[in-house]
């Protein structure tokens, strides 16, 4: 069934090649393991990544670029996953999880991660100054926990 | 239509089983027991030992070398006392979908249950996912399929979400110097709602379907310059939701200046959470943040970085600014950093009326990892200028120890402790397995 779900995408696509790019895809991964700690592309890549277009050292992980993935991640998956499995992303990204990113990983202080500390009483300042912060996250998942206090009305 | 589809994964993945064993495979499994007691005057002394099993893995390389299958979820039972919600048992798949690549173009066909983030749009969907490279600059992604549920809001039977999806991004790349993208996507109508407040919420266009528009740029005119950002807007609203752009200058090789520019209009960007049009009374704010940042790594072992962030919303404002050191040494086997940040809020962010929203926050951590064993330490404090709840502070100290049995399997622990506004005493341990293998020596890990 799937093979054939599969082959009935792929005779239309195939009939079609001419519409597709020639350039070859990125690989699937990085050749090697990068070891620890934050990965900087630019130190060992010089130019542009092909097929994205963009300066190797666009990608590497400064604090700035820590900070502001969403935006990166957004546009080039294919260069996400040249190192990271989808498990990686999910360790604060998920539709459904219980466990704080900082708790599930206490032993890894080094990495960036949300809601450290007590972050219950963080929660009311934070909520009010920026409430778009909380959304991206909570807004139309993951908000369980939220929803067993703040069952509507009565916030700013 | 979701039960087909589930046994269609299923069936994916039992096919594939005989493949993946010769196919390039990463695992990556995490056992966590958590322990913690809540004893308050008053209340009944509870014990909770909630064991947790997250379980990833990735199968590369299968049948012709350009297929894979992925997956990832997780699972809790309660050892002692109900932890979390009212069931003992809980969980979820992330995910878990077969993937094909092409050769060229980019090209990837997607089929499962996955994350998509394309342009403006990060959706949840079982479904189809397609993405290619097309002549001349331009690229596609489209995706469709069933909405990935979640937990049903209180007194309702659904979580808000429209049953199904479709959306895509468009895109337009010239030179490495500009790439401009249109991204949409459209969730079937919202669903109804059965209390009383919540009719409300939809009868007053406070809540509705999710259906937004957008368009997002990057753009590199110098190699020091590089500016990216998006814009959307809700189609049911007709009213535009998020602005958000970032500009990035480097004028030296390890000196990088951002400065960020966004604007939410709430009712606008909420519109299709059934929690957040509930949760805010004014939905007609309009939010603001702007900022800046400079990160310095003065060499391969220490990196400095500073920022600033100014936040405007019609109830008040606020500012937070701060810097942090980050040390690697001992060729990365040493990680340690310090912060320190302040939040200078107006009253109206505070926690109650009397109190203040501004605190100081301080963190240090070190961390030790060699092949053998690993530790960590963690302490970060938020010092109130007001005290709320007759406290002055609210800090955490986390320590954690952990040996790797084989390259692959690690076992560690965590105990944590502090004082906060909530607990007089918050005293928690863990304890937590791991297994992370890479059987190909590509990429990571992770």
């Amino acid at each position: 069934m799937v093979q054939i779900a599969l082959l009935a995408a792929m005779v239309p696509l195939a009939a079609c090649s001419w519409m597709f790019s020639p350039e070859t895809s990125l690989p699937g991964r990085h050749p090697f393991d990068l070891g620890e700690g934050r990965a900087l592309c630019g130190e060992c890549h010089e130019g542009r990544i092909k097929g994205v277009g963009k300066p190797f050292a666009s990608f590497s992980h400064s604090p700035e670029f820590v900070r502001n993935h969403r935006l990166r991640a957004a546009r080039d998956e294919q260069v996400c996953v040249l190192c990271h499995h989808g498990s990686f992303c999910n360790d604060c990204h998920a539709g459904k999880t219980e466990i704080k990113p900082s708790v599930k990983l206490g032993n890894r202080p080094d990495r960036e991660l949300i809601h450290r500390g007590d972050y219950v009483s963080l929660h009311m300042i934070d909520g009010k100054s920026d409430p778009t912060s909380c959304y991206r996250c909570h807004g139309r998942a993951n908000n369980e926990k939220c929803a067993a206090c703040h069952r509507g009305g009565g916030r700013r | 239509m979701k039960k087909n589809l589930y046994r269609l994964l299923s069936a994916v993945f039992l096919m594939a089983l005989p493949a993946a064993a010769l196919a390039d495979t990463s695992v990556d499994s995490a056992t966590i027991f958590r322990f913690s007691q809540d004893s308050r005057p008053g209340f009944q002394k509870k014990d909770f030992t909630p064991a947790t099993q997250f379980l990833g893995a990735d199968f590369e390389k299968l049948g012709d070398g350009n297929l894979s299958l992925h997956l990832y979820g997780w699972g809790r039972y309660d050892l002692a006392d109900k932890s979390y919600n009212n069931d003992r048992a809980d969980g979820a798949l992330t995910y878990a979908y077969a993937q094909y690549r092409t050769d060229q173009a980019n090209g990837l066909i997607r089929f499962g249950r996955f994350f998509i983030n394309e342009g403006i749009v990060n959706e949840h969907v079982d479904g189809l996912n397609v993405r290619s490279d097309l002549p001349l600059g331009f690229g596609i992604s489209a995706f469709g399929g069933a909405t990935v549920h979640t937990v049903h809001m209180p007194g309702e039977i659904t979580d808000g979400k429209g049953d199904g999806l479709v959306g895509g991004r468009l895109h337009y790349r010239y030179k490495g110097m500009l790439e401009l993208g249109v991204s949409g996507v459209y969730e079937s109508d919202a669903p109804a709602l059965n209390q009383a407040s919540n009719q409300q919420l939809a009868a007053s266009g406070r809540f509705g379907s999710h259906r937004l528009l957008g368009g997002d740029v990057w753009l590199n005119p110098h190699r020091m310059v590089e500016i990216m950002g998006h814009s959307s807007y809700n189609a049911e609203t007709e009213g535009v939701a998020e602005h958000s752009y970032l500009l990035n200058v480097k004028p030296l090789k390890d000196l990088v200046l951002t400065g960020e520019f966004n604007e939410y209009r709430d009712r606008d960007l909420f519109f299709s959470s059934i929690f957040f049009a509930g949760l805010l009374d004014n939905l007609n704010d309009r939010s603001r943040t702007m900022g800046g940042r400079a990160s310095y790594e003065l060499n391969r072992m220490v990196e400095i970085s500073g920022d600033f962030k100014h936040f405007t919303r019609e109830i008040g404002k606020a500012d937070r600014f701060g810097g942090d050191i980050r040390f690697a040494l001992l060729d990365k086997a040493l990680r340690t950093g310090v912060g320190y940040h302040y939040l200078r809020a107006s009253r109206n962010f505070a926690v109650a009326p009397s109190a203040s929203g501004s605190f100081h926050e301080a963190r240090a951590y070190a961390m030790h990892d060699t092949k053998s064993y690993f530790a960590a330490v963690d302490a970060i404090g938020y010092f109130f200028k007001e005290n709320i709840n007759n406290k002055s502070s609210a800090w955490e100290v986390t320590g954690s120890l952990g040996c790797r049995l084989t390259p692959a399997l690690a076992l560690s622990g965590d105990v944590s402790y502090g004082k906060n506004p909530q607990f007089v005493d918050d005293m928690k341990g863990l304890i937590r397995l791991t297994y992370n293998m890479n059987y190909t020596g590509k990429g990571g890990t992770k």
